[in-house]
């Protein structure tokens, strides 16, 4: 009886050590790259340019609600190692109770007190001191407070997209750019490339969602028409990902493997996963885009004045 | 002692076997969504019997392929061919070969063969340096008499270097001739991307324009026109985010996706008079769906959409009866004859119910290729 116990027990033993090592390698990534230590400095009193709404933090816990900040940039041979600028920020607000999401995308541009001193475009905060900048500059400019922040590089996106088997989406019209940046795949960061994404209902892999995503010379809106379109591509991400089995997940850390960073500690991350999965109306995602009046061109280097007087109750009604 | 041995050996072995078996089961289990979409040719298209009429040329992963009689048979190797269109008279192909910087319109034959070079796009040595001294062609198709190209193109630029704004707009040139014999019809709308898929029709062309709306989306919309140098007028509203025009083989209807801004489409059919259209009847509503092209007989309509959530597109067939069903047969009511054997008072007569007209939905045609949906179809009968 003992014998058969004995080896009844090593098989289940054998099983789940095939089963180990099958998601060794995801659970090696998740625990490399989720669960980053993030240091926010405190920003001086002089520095904030508002008062951030009372204890937004408690309100986060009593609804379940919370905010992350994700972060996109281009992390090619141009940069350093973290000191990249991040071209994507969008602020995602997410309610569980009542499964709202609300996306709000900040401008790159917008010019900004920045949470490690003077005042520069929103996407340089990230290269002067990594999430922990980025996301004290939002807090302290926007009045948010910001629970947990993903970044992810070019590179990133790209695989991401190509590990769940590309996208389906409708892009609006086409996206013609002659000097689109070569800087992934060409011989010179430096480099153009021309890019033509054609329009209307199509499968995306992940170098043609990333040229979707990342042109801007020929969109009249700039900043904003992009913020539009990564918005789409991240909804139809979403979408796929749906999809995915539990035994897609060692092949998609591969993937991803280096070209994304979370604070979001792992027990968090298997508690989202079917919250995810029960977000089933694309229609309750809210988009939001600080277009003019609430921002405009004219300051410094090409950057854009934000309009406070506008964005801030903007933000506090879905940021609260 | 023996025994013992051996029967470490073989739970050694049992275990072995277990935990290779864990792994293999578990990567088994990977979603079908991830899974590399079959080459056309390497694939069954219907697991039923049912064959589309003609022969269906279309595009997947940089490759032309024909298919009739229910085979694929690729025609050219994956180097960038894409939108196949039909010479009026069914002889030849004109299809693009995209490479990094610039696309040009070919003829090949309709087994694949190139028989003609018909733009040349690539920047010339002495301004390679210049990524904007190339230009696209792309949607190429040819005028009933087959003497005149039509195509979108967005060359040239007068403007030089450094210039941002890439917009392609409808051209026409002569068969064979340079780009400098031929002549824009359209005036594209700054930073949109201009004008696509001009679709010859008598009296002038149908294409897709793009624009802003009073919002500040780009939407595209169906537009007419029947001279050189002019817009024409719209046939779509901006709100209903009109593209990829197809012409039935009687002339008489337009089908077309239309997005409403957003991210989903609708297959929609509407009446064609000459300069306008009709009202517009959805056939396929809130799912992705892509490249309307009408069967050369009249059977029906084939378009391109997700074989599931989210998964690469398919070739699906939408039979006529769906959009035009027949008319219903005329059903005998027996009514009362005065005069005869009956000889009370007469019946009321009833009302027939009338007859419910089945559902026809749409054919899934193939099952685990992977289309991009950006290349047009081309359906030869």
């Amino acid at each position: 009886m003992t014998t058969i116990t004995l080896v009844v027990l090593a098989v289940a033993l054998s099983a789940v050590a095939g089963g180990f090592a099958y998601f060794l390698p995801a659970a090696a990534t998740a625990l490399q790259e989720t669960g980053q230590a993030v240091t926010i400095a405190s920003p001086s009193p002089a520095s904030i340019l508002f008062s951030p709404s009372p204890s937004p933090s408690s309100i986060a816990v009593s609804q379940g609600a919370f905010t992350v900040l994700l972060l996109g940039s281009d992390d090619d041979s141009k940069f350093s190692a973290d000191h990249v600028l991040t071209q994507s920020m969008i602020l995602v607000r997410v309610i569980p109770a009542t499964k709202e999401v609300t996306m709000l995308s900040i401008p790159r541009d917008l010019y900004v007190h920045l949470s490690t001193g003077g005042f520069g475009k929103i996407d340089g905060a990230y290269s002067y001191g990594a999430a922990g900048a980025a996301i004290a500059t939002v807090e302290q400019d926007f009045g948010v407070h910001v629970d947990d922040y993903i970044w992810v590089g070019l590179l990133g996106l790209i695989k991401v997209i190509d590990a769940i088997g590309g996208i389906d989406i409708v892009t609006s019209n086409p996206v013609m750019d002659d000097y689109y940046p070569s800087d992934i795949y060409g011989n010179s960061p430096y480099d153009y490339q021309r890019v033509a994404v054609l329009a209307g209902p199509q499968h995306l892999d992940g170098i043609h969602a990333m040229e979707y995503v990342r042109s801007r010379h020929s969109d009249l809106q700039s900043d904003y028409g992009r913020s539009k379109r990564q918005q789409q591509v991240l909804q139809a991400i979403r979408a796929k990902a749906k999809q995915l089995h539990p035994s897609d997940v060692p092949a998609l850390a591969t993937a991803i493997g280096g070209e994304l960073k979370t604070s979001i500690g792992l027990d968090k991350v298997a508690q989202l996963v079917p919250l995810a999965a029960s977000f089933d109306n694309p229609d309750a995602i809210r988009q939001v885009l600080l277009l003019p009046p609430y921002a405009r061109s004219g300051a410094p280097d090409g950057s854009l004045t934000p309009n406070w007087g506008l964005i801030l109750p903007l933000v506090h009604q879905y940021f609260p | 002692m023996i025994s013992k041995v051996l029967l470490a050996l073989g739970l050694a072995v049992l275990m072995a076997v277990t935990g290779v078996a864990s792994y293999v089961y578990l990567g088994s289990r990977q979603s079908k969504v991830v899974a590399p979409a079959q080459k056309p040719t390497a694939s069954t298209p219907l697991a039923q019997a049912f064959t589309l009429p003609g022969t269906i040329y279309l595009e997947q992963a940089g490759a032309l392929y024909s298919f009739s009689a229910g085979r694929f048979h690729q025609l050219t190797p994956e180097v960038g061919w894409t939108q196949p269109a039909l010479y009026p008279d069914g002889s030849h192909l004109l299809a693009v070969k995209r490479s990094g910087f610039y696309s040009d319109v070919f003829v090949l034959t309709p087994y694949g063969g190139v028989t003609a070079q018909l733009t040349n796009n690539a920047a010339s040595p002495r301004n390679a340096w210049d990524t904007g001294a190339n230009a696209w062609s792309f949607y190429p198709r040819l005028s009933a008499d087959q003497r005149t190209l039509w195509m979108s193109y967005d060359g040239p630029k007068y403007v030089g270097a450094n210039y941002f704004d890439v917009d392609m707009a409808v051209w026409a040139v002569p068969v064979g001739a340079p780009i400098r014999s031929g002549k824009a019809w359209t005036v594209a709308n700054n930073y949109t991307g201009g004008d696509m898929q001009p679709v010859p029709v008598p009296g002038g062309i149908i294409y897709t324009k793009y624009t802003y709306d009073e919002n500040g989306n780009r939407t595209g919309q169906l537009w007419f026109t029947n001279r050189a140098g002019s817009a024409g007028h719209a046939l779509t509203s901006t709100g209903a985010g009109c593209l990829q025009p197809a012409i039935s083989p009687d002339g008489g209807r337009i089908a077309m996706i239309c997005t409403y801004q957003k991210q989903v489409s609708y297959l929609e059919i509407a009446t064609w008079n000459g300069s306008g259209l009709g009202a517009l009847q959805i056939l396929i509503s809130d799912q992705i769906v892509a490249e309307p092209i009408w069967a050369p007989d009249g059977s029906g309509i084939a378009y391109l959409a997700p074989g599931g959530p989210a998964a690469p597109f398919q070739l699906w067939f939408l039979p006529k009866n769906a959009y035009a069903p027949p008319p219903a047969s005329p059903i005998p009511t027996p009514s009362p004859t005065p005069g005869g054997p009956h000889n009370g008072p007469l019946p009321s007569p009833t009302t027939s119910p009338a007859p419910v007209a089945p559902i026809v939905k749409p054919i899934q045609v193939t099952t685990n290729l992977g289309f991009d949906a950006t290349s047009p179809l081309a359906w030869l009968g």
